[in-house]
């Protein structure tokens, strides 16, 4: 059997600074390797590097071959020429990774168009078939906005893939996935050695990297921690980093301890709310009540974030009604969002942000410094932009945020949805303690129904 | 296409409910403006009208007389507005000829102008904003970042005399003003021309930046096409984007330069005629040229609203 990819001594350096390996590893034409680490720890450098889409800024070591040819000393134009062709990419962010201006089949047709070289009829065949093979019919005409994000992973995977390449690059495929949708991302991979590809996953995820099989390199802090069997390392892992990995999937998590819950704080009636002109669902009741902490789970595109949104009064219902209890000012009730960046002005530094936001809420700054500590952010790290700083990061000086406003009702939108298991382990846990210690009252979305089961006193599920 | 259509049938209603308005309102404010000015306007028309030598305090009167000059401010106001509403500008008050030839001629003149100074703008901002973006905080980002700033700060009219001595006056490159062929085009063009991209260059540089980071421009690199198809299918329709919109913005600048640029090279322009008839006291003329400059930006506003819808898809839901 031929070898798909061979590495040997890989490392990436920025300047003088090795950020990743070495590692050496083969990839034998339909198996599987799967990268597996915590965020931050150098899993993309090693597709980028054998992609050759490296930053300018970081220079890679090591002899890559693909298919038999050795790859690392070639000019991007020369590598460029690999992609689509030999190696098919899945892109992290689906949503961001098509063109926002361009129609979901024709960002499909032209791959097979200009990359596969099929005729035009073909290549408008070709892309019908692949929308419904992915049940995609009838998004054709739509433009990636109007995709949901499970959609969106679909429409990139039948571009990427559509002119067969025979390796198949995919990095953090699930992430932000619903459950659902996560398990049918990780069956198609699945099947790409079956049909004789190769496949290598890049995944924070133990249960993506048990299904998927074949070896594994698990990295930490850019260093090589174990490599070998998938299925050898993850029964009995020798590392204790591989270990802590293993326990913070939700599925191993403890079972949390009933909240202590208090009076309603927040009373929804008969609620319905509608994106658009699109109705998404009626008559949704909740009494929630001080300290309690409620799940919220259900498909993607079913109206999670907007229910939230009518919930914080930040977007009026189409009927029924939300109502505080008297005492509670609108400000009680805030809201963490999915993408943390999105929720931070990019140009100003963390510190002025939460500055801002203590001085108009009339909070002391050193309760504020006190929250951060009590999260484990260092005062120093706000003086840092957002993009500076890590997503766990950023994350928690949201929570922080928050609770420089005092709520006695927090709505977290998947907070953690694209944080590494570790981090969201601890980010969860941090969230549960400080709602326990003031009386708070939490509604989680989320696509992890093991999430739910083990975190939360009760769970709603919609749709 | 019908979504692009309906959508802009909601664009042309909008705009021209808009231009009704504007119309009214500049009517108003220009003649309040007139007669807020010192002076007899009588006395000035006729000046005008048989020079200063040979008028005397009857020909005022005279004037006075034939125009109406002396009816209540109101009653004028409302004539020149019914005379609107039927689509008539009235006649010049100096010169008897009906505004609307006047207007006519130098319209053409006057759109020439503008659309001379938004080519060159977009032939020097392009290139610039696309040769800086692709090193962004290079030296060559830098120091274009710097003549922005400087080109901006400079007044048009200041600028112009500037071109006018280098180019007219030691390089006798260019007619010094006046219009009597297309090298007289020049000279103004680039007066403007330059003023609009100090700024557009920016915007074309950060427009072309943002795509060439964007996580869909590296999808569709890495699903194999190649960086010339990425540029023309995915980068240039996203890019153009905010460039397009930005030009919508600038055409405040670009009227309010027009009328400058044309007075500094004497163009046989609407903008020219204004200052005219300013000075002239002519106030049919003013209200008939403000007019005609204030329904320009509200139509060149509807071509960027449409080359918007065009380009952007989203904008038609």
């Amino acid at each position: 059997m031929s070898i798909s990819i061979e590495v040997k001594g890989l490392s990436v350096f920025a300047g003088p600074t090795r950020l990743m390996g070495p590692v050496s590893f083969q990839v034998p034409q339909g198996g599987t390797l799967v990268v597996m680490g915590e965020t931050g720890a150098g899993k993309s450098l090693i597709a980028q590097a054998i992609l050759g889409t490296l930053p300018s800024s970081l220079r890679a070591e090591g002899e890559i071959t693909v298919n038999g040819r050795r790859v690392d000393h070639l000019s991007i134009t020369e590598r460029a020429k690999l992609w689509g062709r030999e190696i098919a990419t899945l892109p992290q962010e689906p949503w961001r990774a098509l063109n926002p201006l361009m129609h979901a089949f024709r960002q499909v047709k032209e791959t097979h168009l200009f990359v596969a070289n099929r005729t035009k009829p073909e290549a408008a065949a070709e892309t019908k078939q692949a929308f419904e093979t992915l049940s995609l019919s009838g998004a054709e005409n739509r433009l990636p906005g109007a995709l949901s994000g499970g959609m969106a992973q679909r429409v990139a995977f039948a571009a990427a893939t559509a002119a067969n390449a025979p390796i198949l690059l995919a990095d953090e495929p699930t992430k932000g996935l619903d459950a659902e949708r996560h398990a049918k991302v990780v069956e198609r991979l699945a099947e790409v050695p079956q049909t004789g590809g190769t496949l290598l996953a890049i995944t924070h995820e133990a249960a993506v990297a048990r299904r998927l099989g074949g070896d594994i390199l698990v990295l930490r802090d850019g260093e090589l921690v174990e490599q070998g069997s998938t299925t050898t390392i993850l029964a009995a892992p020798a590392d204790r980093y591989t270990q802590s990995l293993l326990e913070a999937d939700p599925q191993n998590w403890p079972k949390s301890k009933p909240s202590d819950i208090g009076k309603t704080v927040l009373r929804v009636h008969d609620l319905a709310v509608a994106r658009g002109k699109k109705r998404l669902f009626e008559g949704f009741n909740l009494d929630l009540r001080a300290g309690e902490k409620v799940a919220l789970t259900g498909p993607s595109g079913i109206g999670k974030t907007t229910l939230l949104d009518a919930m914080a009064g930040l977007l009026k219902p189409v009927s029924g009604s939300v109502s505080r209890e008297k005492t509670l000012s609108k400000h009680s009730i805030q809201k963490l969002y999915q993408d943390p960046p999105a929720a931070f002005p990019n140009r100003v530094r963390l510190k002025h942000t939460l500055q801002d936001v203590a001085r108009l809420n009339k909070t002391n700054w050193s309760d504020v410094l006190q929250i951060l500590e009590q999260l484990g952010i260092h005062a120093s790290l706000l003086e840092r932009k957002p993009d500076e700083v890590s997503g766990g990061e950023l994350q928690r000086i949201s929570i922080a945020r928050a609770l420089t406003v005092k709520p006695k009702v927090i709505l977290a939108d998947e907070p953690t949805s694209r944080l590494d298991p570790i981090t969201q382990r601890e980010t969860l846990a941090m969230l549960d303690g400080i709602a326990r210690a003031n009386q708070i009252a939490i509604v989680l979305v989320t696509h992890d129904k093991n999430i739910s089961a083990k975190w939360s006193d009760r769970t709603i599920s919609l749709g | 296409m019908t979504i692009f259509f309906k959508s802009a049938i909601a664009v042309l209603a909008t705009r021209g409910l808009q231009a009704v308005i504007v119309a009214i309102i500049v009517g108003i404010v220009s003649f309040a403006m007139m007669h807020a000015l010192p002076g007899d306007a009588a006395y000035r028309i006729a000046a005008g009208r048989y020079g200063y030598d040979m008028m005397d305090a009857a020909a005022a009167e005279a004037v006075r007389l034939e125009l109406g000059l002396d009816s209540p401010w109101f009653v004028q106001l409302w004539n020149w507005l019914g005379q609107l509403a039927q689509f008539d500008l009235g006649n010049s008050l100096v010169y008897g000829t009906p505004v609307v030839d006047e207007i006519a001629t130098q319209l053409g003149y006057s759109l020439l102008l503008a659309a001379g100074a938004v080519v060159t703008s977009l032939m020097i901002a392009l290139p610039v904003g696309i040769a800086t973006a692709l090193n962004p905080n290079g030296l060559l980002d830098r120091v274009t970042m710097g003549l922005s700033v400087f080109l901006r700060a400079v007044p048009a009219f200041a600028l112009g005399i500037v071109l006018v001595f280098i180019f007219a006056v030691k390089l006798k490159w260019f007619p010094v003003a006046g219009f009597r062929g297309f090298e007289n085009l020049v000279l103004p063009s680039f007066t403007l021309g330059i003023g609009l991209a100090a700024v557009s260059n920016r915007v074309v540089r950060d427009a072309v930046v943002d795509a060439m980071n964007s996580d869909w421009q590296m999808f569709a690199r890495t699903k194999g096409l190649s960086m010339r198809l990425t540029l023309m299918r995915h980068v240039l329709r996203n890019a153009s984007l905010p460039v397009v919109t930005y030009v919508g913005v600038q055409l405040a600048y670009l009227i309010e330069g027009v009328v400058i640029v044309e007075t500094v090279f004497a163009w046989p322009g609407i903008g020219h005629a204004l200052v005219h008839a300013i000075f002239g006291r002519d106030i049919a003329m003013v209200q008939g040229t403000a007019l005609t400059l204030g329904l320009l930006y509200v139509a060149l506003n509807l071509c960027v609203d449409l080359a918007c819808r065009g380009i952007d898809p989203r904008e038609r839901a």
